[in-house]
């Protein structure tokens, strides 16, 4: 499971962040660090709940 | 209350809109509304077109549905958040400030990018998550000598006691400002509060000069000798490239007062009547205080409370209907966040519930100030669980409510025991 974000849309407020700091870092200003990543095996439902979390819907799953 | 003291006069409907899409509410005075705000937002998501027009406050669009508002609110172009385009806005003000002084400017809440983002960058560190979790301990101090001065008393005004004077003084402590400057913010965020419940600005302008008049001096001697609080930080900032002013330290400040003092107080006020009518609610969340975080988000979800407006750029077609280019909009987020179409049983506080709602708004503008926001509510309603038994509302004196673009508790009177 992949999960890609769309960093340009992202307006900073961490939601993510708050359901996993290890998944979804941050950066300085608050904003998402990362754009793309392979989800760690057993944390696939962190993942999801971190991406419905995202007020901008801009947390993308894709599922293998 | 009569229904002829609350209504505004009606503006005639202009020519491209449909009778289906009109519908008459008076976001500022509807008796409905001010008896029991979020009982008529659900009425009006049963009731009134998901986007319509009312005639009253000199007419203007309503957003009602989640969709719209979620649309609207990350379309800057269409839905601008300039009350008049920037230049204009700016010729006035500088005309103003020569019969009146210099008007200081919120900043970047009423502007559109790119330079919204210019303005707002600044601030993004100091708002972050970081930089607020090292507060925490400061706002539970606060919090909890507000709570223990009326533990004892078997009841209280909550709004006067705790809901108002916590996000005064952590502003004040934020800011580095003076704690002797409390009664005079009090009496400013009173007057703000008065003001937002009419349409129309009559002296918000001298209000937000008074505002930054109280600041002055705490800003001129941070300039010279830096403190660790957030007017220090600014002052280390830079806008663009350039090294921040007196000016823009004045704007910046005006900005936080506007956004991030009466709003904190109504969200309290909400979410603390939702607990004094549902002790099942507080007995759950006595037994397990883990939950209150969800608490902290549902109560947000279940009673939004902000109304930003919008003026429409340019003429268009929006979900359906046709806007021209002036009209205002408002974004209507507690009809947003209790759109069935958007959640399931929407009125249900449901701590299990997941999803992300729009009380802080999305697009380029959520609020700066929501991490700040959420640990002060957290906090809150931490410590009062812990620090007042059960409560509930005084059944001789219910809540009365205000209403505009915060919708809020105007009077909680709340009694100790079930
Ligand atoms: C529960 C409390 C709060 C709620 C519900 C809330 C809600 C909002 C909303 C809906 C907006 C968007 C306005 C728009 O789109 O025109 C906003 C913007 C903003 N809020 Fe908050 N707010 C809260 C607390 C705070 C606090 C505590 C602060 C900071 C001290 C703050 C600072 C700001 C700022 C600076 C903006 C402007 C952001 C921009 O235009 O880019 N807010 N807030
Ligand atoms: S929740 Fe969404 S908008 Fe917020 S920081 Fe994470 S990616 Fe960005």
């Amino acid at each position: 499971m992949k999960i890609r974000i769309d960093k340009a849309a992202c307006v900073g407020n961490a939601r993510c962040w708050a359901v996993s700091e290890e998944l979804f870092p941050l950066d300085d200003d608050g904003y998402i660090d990362i754009e793309e990543f392979e989800v760690p095996a057993g944390k696939e439902d962190l993942a999801r709940r971190g991406a419905r979390a995202c007020p901008e819907r801009v947390i993308q799953v894709i599922e293998d | 209350m009569t229904e002829a003291a609350t209504a505004s006069e009606p503006a005639p409907i202009p020519g491209h809109i449909p009778e289906s899409v009109v519908y008459d509410f008076d976001m500022f005075r509807d008796p409905a509304y001010l008896a029991d705000p979020h009982k008529r937002v659900i009425d009006l998501l049963e009731n009134a077109p998901p986007v319509f027009w009312t005639p009253r406050n000199g007419g203007h669009w309503m957003l009602v549905s989640h969709a719209a508002n979620f649309e609207a609110a990350r379309d800057c172009e269409d839905f601008s958040s300039e009350v008049l385009p920037y230049k204009e806005m700016e010729a006035l003000l500088d005309q103003l400030a020569d019969e009146t002084g210099r008007v200081p400017r919120a900043y970047p809440i009423n502007l559109d990018p790119p330079l919204h983002g210019i303005y707002r960058k600044p601030l993004q560190g100091v708002f972050s998550p970081r930089t607020i979790n090292t507060m925490q301990e400061q706002i539970r101090a606060m919090a909890c000598d507000l709570l223990d001065a009326v533990a004892g008393k078997g009841g209280c005004e909550f709004m006067s006691a705790v809901a108002e004077p916590l996000p005064v003084k952590v502003f004040l402590r934020m800011l580095g400002m003076p704690e002797d400057k409390y009664p005079e913010y009090r009496a400013l965020v009173r007057a703000h509060l008065d003001a937002q419940a009419l349409p129309g600005a009559e002296g918000a302008l001298q209000r937000l000069q008074k505002v930054a008049q109280a600041m002055r001096d705490t800003i001129e001697e941070r300039r010279d000798e830096r403190r660790d609080d957030i007017i220090s930080m600014l002052w280390g900032v830079e806008i663009d490239g350039r090294a921040t002013t007196q000016e823009d330290l004045e704007n910046y400040g005006v900005l936080l007062f506007i956004a991030g003092l009466d709003t904190v107080m109504q969200g309290i006020g909400l979410g603390v009547r939702h607990l004094a009518e549902n002790p099942a609610l507080q007995q759950r969340l006595r037994d397990d205080p883990s939950l209150i975080s969800k608490a902290t988000e549902e109560l947000l979800r279940r009673y939004s409370f902000t109304v930003p407006p919008r003026r429409v750029a340019r003429d268009m077609e929006f979900q359906g209907v046709q806007m021209k280019a002036g009209e205002r909009a408002m974004l209507f987020l507690p009809g947003a966040d209790l759109d069935p179409r958007e959640f399931e049983n929407p009125t249900e506080v449901n701590l299990e519930r997941e999803g992300a709602h729009i009380a802080f708004n999305a697009g380029p503008h959520r609020c700066l100030g929501s991490h700040l926001a959420r640990v002060e509510l957290n906090i809150l309603y931490e410590e009062l669980l812990t620090r007042l038994p059960q409560f509930r509302l005084d059944p001789d004196k219910p809540p009365s409510f205000n209403c505009g673009h915060v919708v809020g508790v105007e009077q909680l009177h709340l009694v100790w025991g079930d």
